[in-house]
């Protein structure tokens, strides 16, 4: 491993720009920071399952206020919302700036859609006594789900500054990849919510 | 948040002459006092780390001094209960928050580019922002003295011990906002530094021929990586329950205390490791240098650093022993607990079998890096011992524990941090520290650390609880005690010793030659470059072709391994003399804006919404200002845009062109 | 002058090493000795068989860290006095060392050598968990409860599986146990997480709120057993003591007997004052059984943990406050015998200092005034509590008489 050669075909590297692994460093700090949320959901994901229930007498459980047609409804609206960005970053590689924009739209407003949906059930939920002090239920639930709207909401405000990016000319194509990084993003929110909505509305 | 930089820049050659001005000309952008609140080298944050952990170590280093003043005997009266509880709370969390990490981090973002070759980190907007957040944190979390009392639940912070209920005073909430604070700096910290030793090595540097330290700095980040948000998950739990009522950690309610005990220990064992592996990083690059030959094993200290890694993962409900877990978990983690030890122990042997055949040279350096090793091996002895759960069972929380983590977090991490400052002082400051005062700091050091934690395996022995705020006499605690607080006092002296030889040996250097770039006749390829470095680091950029690279441009090993000096040290390191036009990445104020924002949301959250307001504000806006800045001037217009047609090579001009338009239209990603 | 610093030098390094050993030496002997001493917290003189197991597993496993320590640090130090540069570095002309990269076949060998001694530790080590979590037949069942800065404890009499029964027993501070014969503890919390750990015999144990955990004692021996807790609770952790009176069966049954009794009337006039001031000022918190259920029941004591240290036999115990104080004098030196007059009023030399709370106070000596009537003078004085935030016990502003005749009526709760 010490052979003096090994190093010799490495000269054809680029010596400034490329980077070693090929993938640039935002995209990389992009994944490596999607990993780092996986730990903080999953901690968010475990207290709930420890939570799950409240203890009886304190309030309305699970069973009592999941309204599961509803919230599947904004699920796949947000499901949506990840085909769309794909249409978005494949809009921009092909240098389709009004697709790209036509497709942020989109998505920034499914995403939107979710988020207002969200909204209304814990208003509801509220109304049916259900308050974040409530029980432990109450908190683990909005806590979790609520966490996941703020990472929406964030998402948002992320697609509507690429938008305004667009708009003014400043997302020529050969930037398509802050299209795809944000994208990276936006699909990691969605495939939270799949777990989310497994583990808090599916799973008995 | 995430904020893209662009890549940066190196071109060679000659420049036109108003080139020359695009760094150099600058004087408030890279000296004077003021460069330093907006700066974004590498180089300039490391030091600001270190000196900034050194800072809290003192504040720490007083906090244990008033713990061990009040446990000199029986009954002690310095401190009442609730002081002591905040002090020794506070002691922990200074300690491992803001002076290990730190001390760690400041290593990382000095020595980790030079050590890979690199021009900066790949984000020094970003990196600034971590080293700004960090301290406001810090502050932040120190803040809580003046403001009503520090956290005193002890740094594990146990619910529900830590609820509103049972700590009514603020001072948690300091620990708990401010340690977010600090966890935002690690995150971003962390992702930092993993891009740039994942992507931005010198040509042929490949992993394997990576230096031990920029390894184990690779492994403590990926460790921090994904620790730090477990332990947000679980701070968020809590600050929901004492800001906003919840119920996670509420009995009555169903809350279990178990819970927060999981969460923060999935956190803190890693953790451990984390803070160790830098310094285990250290003597692995240091011990070579002074034994005049290769690492040991540089395979199998590497794997072994990233085996604790990975190991370092399944180990945390060993914290939890005695919790009531159930006799099956206690079990699995006993026995993990016990087969970690067995890569540590490698990498011991393998430092052990380094110095074997070598020709020692018992430098300041090489004196910490040795007493690394020996203080490691006891601690992790210990440690092996309270792996035998129902050893433990008896050992846990009593003074066996301080003693233990004490010889690995001091006699580890904290010796090897000391081989670091003595061997790369010359490196980051042009002056080498008086060696003699360097033999006598260890020495002192050495006695001192002993005398302090030695006593406290037989207090723990005999039955000493941790965190008892006094103690009566009739224990045969009395002895013990007395010694440890001499000893803490030695130790004390040694770090003043330490700080007295920094000036020292600052006034003498005038009157001598600059110390060279390789005053240790070293191995890795930071020494190639002038001392101090310069701020350019390399140029040109090393092309690498095996481990220890700048070792074997020195010297040739024949067949049966003899060294043979094929070239003098001054051929083949680089001059500070002639023009360097390197393109940097230019100063910024808005790292340092946007974390000072952070804190004063905290302190809204406790005292008063508008001032969250007034933080929110300035966060938010330091992030679109800094969004919408150039990440490679702040003088837009003044000369720049130099690369126009006038990059002497086309592959580098082609390279330019593209940063340019990064530079000229930022865009920005707000993440998180 | 230069050969002078380089000999003060050597002085210094040869010190410094001199002192760690000698202090690393002592620290063995004392902890082979330690165990000896009268040291009543110390982990290393076992007098139970649980504590017994442990110690039989940790015994070797200190000897083959000792052996590794000594091994390792001596050859570090030979190693560094063998090929350390010797003489002036300036006027060396021995070659560079031969460079050595690794061997894989001793790399092999000192990762499998720890493995295989570790996993010999490992198979003991199950084998002792699975001895330590193990249900004991015939055992006593307590239940242990940890508050803000106390423990109680409530014995399952009829072996119903229930600690509230009518037969049942509620005691606090002290347990009392019967000698040889295994006592099964239910480990729970009022509050926050505390560690109940009586070292001579056994290991600890979490008494984390929400959660009961089993845990077990043994004594093989009459006597007193000291403890404290070892997780970190608050402001008084360090006042959070306990303490185990291990006595012999029948003695056991007769306590338990005892115990069961409803408090007696008073008696003098002064005693029945004490009863009516202990009401209006102790009876919102404390419980005397026969004497305030109802009060209680009807208003439960304004405590973050629920309760206060039920008091109906106060005088059978030796200490108070979390065992911190001496409610009666104790023996002398070197006796431990948990029960047993050693002293009268009149013969108080024949007793220990009631104020070493090292010497455990003995409940049929007689009762030590000064600090009960200190603690009724005012209590977070004598013990740092939170009693404005519920957690723990008021200055109740007594008067000096008052405080008379409530010692006067306490008395009386053999």
């Amino acid at each position: 491993m010490f052979d003096p050669e090994v190093g010799k075909g490495v000269e054809a590297f680029h010596p400034t720009h490329d980077t070693n692994t090929g993938i640039s460093n935002t995209k990389l700090a992009m994944w490596l920071f999607l990993g780092s949320e996986c730990l903080l959901f999953g901690g968010l994901i475990t207290t709930y399952l420890v939570y799950k229930y409240p203890l009886p007498g304190q309030g309305p459980g699970p069973q009592d206020v999941f309204d599961i047609p509803f919230t599947s409804a904004s699920s796949f609206v947000l499901l949506m919302s990840s085909l769309t960005m794909v249409l978005a970053v494949s809009a921009i590689e092909r240098g389709d700036h009004h697709r790209l924009r036509a497709w942020l739209v989109a998505t920034a407003l499914l995403g939107s859609a979710f988020v207002a949906g969200q909204v209304y059930e814990f208003t509801a939920f509220y109304n049916e006594g259900l308050g974040f002090t409530t029980s432990r239920f109450s908190s683990a639930f909005y806590g979790l789900t609520g966490f996941h709207g703020v990472h929406v909401t964030v998402g948002i405000i992320m697609l509507v500054s690429m938008l305004l990016l667009s708009l003014r000319g400043k997302l020529p194509e050969h930037k398509a990849e802050s299209v795809e990084i944000v994208g990276l993003y936006w699909h990691f929110v969605d495939l939270v919510w799949i777990l989310i909505f497994a583990v808090v509305y599916l799973i008995p | 948040m995430t904020v893209t930089d662009a890549p940066l820049e190196l071109t060679s050659g000659d420049e036109p002459p108003r080139r020359t001005l695009g760094v150099f000309a600058r004087p408030t952008a890279s000296t004077g006092w003021r460069s330093w609140f907006t700066s974004v080298d590498h180089k300039k944050i490391g030091v600001m780390y270190g000196a900034t952990a050194l800072f809290f170590f003192i504040i720490g280093g007083v906090e244990a001094l008033l713990i061990r003043a009040q446990l000199w005997a029986p009954r002690g009266t310095l401190l009442n209960a609730d002081q002591y509880n905040q002090v020794f709370t506070m002691h922990g969390t200074t300690m491992i928050f803001l002076v290990v990490m730190p001390i760690g981090a400041a290593f990382a973002n000095y020595l980790m580019p030079l050590q890979i070759g690199a021009r900066d980190v790949a984000f020094p907007r970003i990196n600034a922002f971590s080293f700004w957040a960090f301290l406001a944190g810090g502050i932040f979390l120190n803040s809580s003295w003046f403001l009503g009392g520090g956290a005193d639940g002890g740094w594990f912070m146990y619910a529900p011990n830590s609820t509103v209920t049972f700590s009514p005073s603020n001072g948690i909430d300091f620990w708990n906002i401010g340690l977010l604070i600090t966890g935002i700096a690690s995150l971003t910290g962390a992702v930092n530094l993993i891009v740039t030793v994942l992507n931005m090595r010198a040509p042929g540097m490949t992993l394997m021929k990576m230096p031990v330290f920029t390894w184990m700095t690779l492994v403590s980040q990926f460790l921090l990586l994904f620790a730090i948000p477990v332990l947000t998950s679980a701070q968020f739990l809590l600050l929901f329950d004492r800001n906003f009522d919840a119920a996670f950690f509420d009995v009555a309610k169903g809350g279990q205390p178990l819970l927060w005990e999981h969460l923060f220990w999935i956190f803190g064992h890693p953790e451990v490791y984390l803070m160790i592996l830098p310094a285990f990083g250290l003597v692995s690059d240091i011990l070579p240098v002074f034994s005049r030959k290769p690492i040991f094993g540089y395979t199998f200290i590497v794997f072994s650093g990233v085996a604790i890694g990975f190991m370092g993962w399944g180990v945390w409900a060993h914290h939890m022993f005695v919790s009531g877990i159930g006799p099956v978990s206690v079990l699995v983690f006993s026995l993990a607990t016990m087969f970690i030890a067995v890569p540590t122990g490698v990498k011991i042997l393998n430092w052990t079998a380094t110095m074997v055949g070598g020709k020692i040279k018992l430098t300041a350096p090489m004196l910490f890096c040795i007493g690394l090793i020996t203080m490691f091996t006891i601690g992790g002895l210990s440690g092996v011992t309270h792996s035998v759960a129902p050893a433990d069972t008896q050992q846990t929380d009593t003074y066996y524990i301080v003693a233990h983590f004490h010889y690995v977090l001091f006699g580890g991490a904290f010796f090897g941090f000391m081989a670091g400052f003595y061997f790369y002082w010359p490196k980051v400051f042009g002056y080498l520290l008086n060696e003699k005062l360097g033999k006598a700091n260890f020495w002192l050091m050495f006695v001192g650390f002993n005398l302090t934690f030695g006593p406290m395996h037989v207090l723990g022995l005999q039955g000493m609880s941790r965190r008892i705020y006094t103690y009566d006499a009739g224990y045969g605690f009395e002895f013990w005690n007395r010694l440890a607080t001499i000893g803490a006092f030695l130790l004390a002296s040694s770090i003043a010793l330490f700080i007295f030889n920094i000036f020292y040996s600052k006034s003498k250097a005038k009157n001598l030659p600059n110390p060279g770039p390789d005053p240790w006749d070293a191995r890795t390829i930071e020494w190639m470059i002038p001392s101090p470095t310069p701020v350019y680091n390399f140029d040109p950029v090393p092309t690498v072709e095996r481990l220890d690279d700048f070792w074997y441009r020195k010297y040739g090993e024949t067949e049966d391994g003899r060294l043979v000096r094929i070239a003098s040290t001054e051929e083949v390191t680089q001059s500070a003399e002639g023009e360097h036009n390197v393109h940097l990445p230019s100063p910024s104020y808005w790292p340092l804006v946007a974390a000072i924002g952070l804190p004063i949301i905290g302190w809204g959250l406790i005292f008063t919404w508008w001032l969250c307001l007034i933080g929110g504000l300035l966060t938010a806006g330091a992030l679109y200002a800094w969004a919408l800045e150039p990440p490679d001037d702040p003088e837009a217009g003044h000369d720049h845009h130099p690369h126009e047609g006038s990059a002497p090579e086309g592959e580098v001009a082609v390279s330019d062109a593209e940063t340019d338009e990064a530079g000229a239209d930022r865009e920005v990603e707000t993440v998180g | 002058m230069k050969r002078f610093n380089s000999t003060l030098g050597r002085i210094a390094i040869v010190a410094s090493l001199v002192l760690f050993v000698v202090l690393w030496v002592g620290m063995v002997v004392a902890g082979v000795t330690g165990g000896e001493t009268e040291y009543q917290l110390t982990t290393l003189q076992p007098q139970g068989p649980f504590s017994t197991l442990i110690d039989n597993l940790v015994a070797p496993v200190f000897i083959i860290a000792g052996v590794v320590f000594v091994g390792v640090l001596g050859a570090i130090f030979y190693i560094i006095m063998k090929y350390r540069e010797k003489g002036d570095p300036e006027l060396d002309l021995t070659p560079m060392p031969k460079q050595t990269h690794g061997h894989t076949a001793a790399e092999i060998t000192w990762t499998a050598i720890p493995a295989a001694i570790l996993a010999v530790v490992a198979v003991l080590t199950a084998v002792t968990i699975l001895d330590l979590s193990a249900e004991e037949p015939d055992s006593v069942q307590v239940e242990v409860f940890g508050q803000q800065w106390w423990w109680g404890y409530r014995y399952d009499v009829n072996n119903d599986g229930r600690f509230d029964s009518d037969s049942d027993v509620e005691t606090s501070t002290e347990l009392v146990i019967p000698v040889g014969r295994p006592v099964q503890l239910s480990v729970t919390s009022n509050d926050v997480i505390h560690s109940f750990w009586i070292p001579a015999l056994n290991g600890k144990r979490d008494a984390v709120p929400g959660m009961v955990s089993p845990w077990k004692l043994q004594a093989d021996e009459p006597g007193v057993y000291r403890g404290q807790c070892t997780e970190f609770c608050g402001l008084s952790h360090a006042n959070m003591r306990m303490l185990v009176r291990a006595i012999p069966a029948e003695d056991f049954d007769r306590w338990v007997a005892d115990q069961q009794k409803p408090a007696p009337e008073p008696v003098t006039e002064a005693e029945k004052a004490g009863l009516s001031e202990w009401k209006n000022n102790c009876g919102s918190c404390h419980l005397i059984d026969g004497v305030n259920n109802q009060q209680l029941a009807e208003n439960p004591a304004a405590l973050v943990s629920g309760i206060a240290p039920n008091l109906t036999h106060l005088m059978s115990r030796g200490t108070f406050a979390g065992s911190i104080y001496n409610l009666h004098y104790p023996n002398k030196v070197g006796n431990d015998q948990p029960f047993g007059a050693t002293c009268t009023r009149d013969t108080l030399a024949d007793c220990g200092d009631p104020a070493d709370v090292a010497l455990a106070g003995n409940p049929d000596n007689p009762v030590y005034r000064p600090a009960l009537e200190a603690w009724l003078r005012n209590a977070p004085a004598m013990k740092p509590m939170a009693p404005d935030q519920g957690r723990g016990m008021p200055n109740l502003g007594l008067t000096q008489d008052q405080i008379d005749v409530i010692v006067a009526y306490l008395e009386t709760l053999k």
